[in-house]
């Protein structure tokens, strides 16, 4: 599994490892016993087997263990969610996204650049790597959701509802993200690029275009070159 | 036990006025169970279809809204017309057997359930027929995407029909508890009725507690889009997110009214193939009562990424409700301990219920956890892990519950190795389509996705899936040609062809008009177990 290209990425393939690890020991160890039964317990002769009902040692002990196990691994996403969601106050860049039937748009608060992408041409969002940049996300229609693989972190876009986090990309590229909620007959087509470049290239890449005061063009011209 | 009394076989001289117009409920348990399979198949076909769609990156055979339409009717279809109402049509034949009683407390209400069933089921599919095409909002229906996004007759139809179906499933599972609650045979005291029965009664419970929620958002839902009304129309003051937190609160506990049902039918089968009793039956029926419990507590699991709940209480209450679900495995390894178990075909898909749900089980403890969902939300994980719990489960203990019970409800066996071929078939097939999907969530393949780009391992991945569902689409072919053989080329079951345990095995195949001529004395949750051991009853 790729280990993600953010610094939320990581605390949320640790979160993965752990309970991965978790799941193949549990998994392990039943799939063990139910294939021993079905090997030794087969069948041999026309003998009744024994007629036992319970055993209330065993019972209690799996309740137990079980209860630490998922007591465990609460511990573990309790801490790493408070991670993940923990937001900057001095963000580098601020973005609202907003999702629309079917593609996106990006405003960069504070007199940046908006850009708007349609199914043809999806949109990119430049962002500094190092640096936190605070995304707000909301819906103008239908429920939507941001998702970037790379990140292994998706944020839904609701109507009326903003929803905030905050993304440090830790590796300079070119991330593709795409509408994980189903928004009707183009939801496959509601792609988005992330553009992750130096901080210099990003401030470069803002200047530009504030400079420009174009009008959002075709999103194709709009690749901060990473 | 006399067989002079016994029903005539099916379709034989009941007559058409006959079976439109019974009120028993073994009739109408075999329209129950045999109008699930019909929708079985077409829901299966659509299933088909999506696979045959996603075989090739960037090649959709089928149009958007036809994908759409097929994806939504595939959910809808198998959740509200297959997979839950499956379990209620079997407790309909088989629980008044089980607790030793004549009818269910309500005949007329019964027979008003199916038929509200069949009507709504059929209202349901009917926007295919439309000029605009069927609901296309998926089996969740979000607002507004099934409000102001689907202007089409289709979504009305959908939502008349879920609504229909929902009341019949109330009124069937209030007929289940005053049956259980009132028709008991002396002797059959609540501790001793088969575990089967139990888990429909807390089945019927959580019906209870989650279908008026749902009538009502449906309602709300018809008002929004025909009546002017703005309950989830954010522009109006109205909220989105409460479409959400209304449709889990019924589509969470719905889980468990889908496989609560199949957790009994397994805990039949498991004893008797291994000639012990069920292990731990008080922990058991507990277990299955906390996860009622808990159901209830779990939903917004399925809004972890939204941002606008309280997770970590989310996750902590999903991450609880494994528990007693994990315990379950106790009790079914713990059967099967020191037994003598043989493997019909029964016992194959019983043991395929094991090895498969618990991938389904691992993986739901997994996206609990509200880190893991970020990424794995609304991707084919999600797909890959409820199919492995309602396909790889449920589906499994169907065909269980379908090669025991069978020969009791018709009085033929089916053939043994036409099943047996079928399990193979069907258990190589499913997972062939569905493991490989956990890697293509991983991988960041979305959900309800017409097409997909060509990025590394998804066309193979893909290719698999698809090829998987081949295979297991010819299984089902091989159940239906099991049932075409058997029925035709008869060999008679006799009253009790597997040593069951339980009352329904007391009384002929297929038993007579009112049950039972005589009861065996009742001492244990096994009277018939204790009527064939004397000397081991309590």
């Amino acid at each position: 599994m790729p280990g993600g290209a953010t610094l939320q990425a990581g605390d949320i393939h640790h979160v993965w490892n752990v309970f991965f690890l978790a799941a193949i020991g549990v998994a392990g160890t039943v799939y063990v016993l139910i294939f021993w039964c079905i090997v030794r317990y087969r069948k041999r002769g026309n003998e009744l087997p024994p007629q036992f009902h319970s055993h209330k040692v065993v019972e209690t002990a799996c309740t137990v263990i079980a209860l630490l196990i998922v007591a465990g691994l609460f511990a573990l996403s309790y801490a790493s969610e408070a991670r993940i969601e923990r937001t900057d106050p001095r963000p580098a860049a601020t973005v609202r996204v907003t999702g629309f039937d079917w593609s996106w748009r990006f405003e960069y608060t504070g007199g940046g650049p908006t850009v708007t992408g349609t199914p043809d041409h999806p949109p990119v969002l430049v962002v500094p790597t190092g640096r936190p940049v605070h995304i707000a996300i909301t819906s103008a229609d239908v429920d939507h959701s941001f998702f970037v693989p790379a990140f292994l972190f998706k944020r839904d876009a609701i109507p009326g509802l903003v929803s905030t986090f905050d993304l440090v990309v830790t590796r300079p590229g070119v991330y593709r993200g795409e509408c994980a909620e189903f928004c009707g007959l183009d939801h496959a087509a509601m792609n988005f690029t992330v553009s992750a470049v130096t901080p210099q290239a990003y401030e470069q890449w803002l200047r530009g275009r504030r400079t420009a005061g174009r009008p959002p063009g075709p999103a194709a011209s709009d690749v901060g070159s990473p | 036990m006399s067989t002079a009394a016994a029903l005539p076989a099916p379709g034989t001289r009941v007559g058409l006025l006959g079976w439109l117009t019974t009120t028993n409920h073994k009739h109408i348990g075999i329209l129950y169970m045999t109008t699930t399979l019909g929708f079985f198949a077409v829901a299966g076909i659509m299933a088909l279809l999506i696979r045959a769609d996603l075989t090739v990156p960037n090649h959709p055979i089928v149009a958007r809204q036809t994908y759409a339409e097929l994806f939504t009717l595939h959910g809808t279809g198998m959740i509200f017309l297959v997979i839950a109402p499956f379990g209620l049509g079997l407790a309909n034949y088989i629980l008044p057997l089980q607790i030793g009683a004549p009818d269910m407390a309500y005949p007329r209400l019964n027979a008003l359930s199916y038929w509200l069933f069949l009507l709504g089921g059929l209202v349901l599919m009917s926007g295919l027929l439309t000029r605009d095409g069927a609901a296309a909002a998926g089996w969740v229906a979000y607002a507004p995407l099934s409000t102001t996004g689907s202007p089409g007759s289709g979504m009305d139809l959908w939502i008349v029909g879920v609504l229909m179906v929902s009341a019949s499933s109330i009124m069937t599972a209030i007929n289940l508890i005053a049956t259980t609650v009132l028709y008991r045979a002396p002797g059959m005291i609540m501790w001793r009725i088969p575990v089967f029965c139990w888990d429909m009664v807390v089945t019927s419970l959580i019906i209870l507690m989650a279908f008026p929620p749902l009538a009502a958002t449906l309602a709300m839902l018809l008002i929004d889009r025909r009546l002017g009304g703005h309950a989830f129309d954010p522009s109006q003051g109205g909220s989105a997110i409460v479409y959400q937190h209304l449709f889990w609160f019924f589509g969470h506990p719905e889980v468990y009214v889908m496989v609560l049902p199949y957790f009994g039918m397994i805990t039949e089968i498991i004893p008797v193939f291994s000639r012990k009793p069920v292990f731990g039956y008080t922990a058991f029926v507990l277990t299955t009562l906390a996860i009622a419990g808990l159901s209830m507590a779990v939903w917004a699991h399925h809004m972890f990424t939204t941002g606008a709940v309280v997770n970590p209480f989310f996750s902590a209450m999903s991450l609880l409700i494994a528990v007693p679900t994990g315990i379950k495995y106790v009790n079914w390894i713990g059967t099967m301990w020191r037994g003598a178990i043989v493997f019909p075909a029964a016992m194959l898909f019983a043991v395929g219920f094991l090895l498969n749900f618990l991938i389904g089980g691992v993986t739901g403890v997994m996206i609990a956890s509200p880190p893991i969902d970020f990424w794995a939300e609304d991707t084919y994980f999600i797909v890959a892990h409820m199919h492995y719990v309602l396909g790889g489960g449920s589906l499994f203990a169907l065909f269980a519950a379908v090669y025991y019970w069978f020969p009791k409800i018709t009085g033929v066996m089916l053939r043994e190795t036409w099943g047996r071929l079928q399990f193979w078939l069907m258990f190589v097939g499913f997972n062939a389509t569905f493991w490989p999907m956990h890697l293509l969530g991983l991988w960041g393949m979305q959900r309800r996705v017409v097409t997909y780009p060509d990025l590394p391992g998804w066309h193979a991945m893909n290719l698999i899936a698809s090829l998987g569902a081949a295979v297991l689409g010819v299984g089902v072919l091989v159940f239906l040609w099991n049932l075409w053989v058997s029925l035709r080329d008869r060999v008679a079951a006799g009253p009790d062809p597997w040593g069951g345990y339980t009352l329904e095995w007391a009384t002929a195949s297929p038993p007579p008009e009112f049950n039972f001529e005589t009861l065996p004395p009742i001492h244990s949750e096994r009277p018939v177990f204790d009527l064939r051991h004397p000397r081991r009853a309590p």
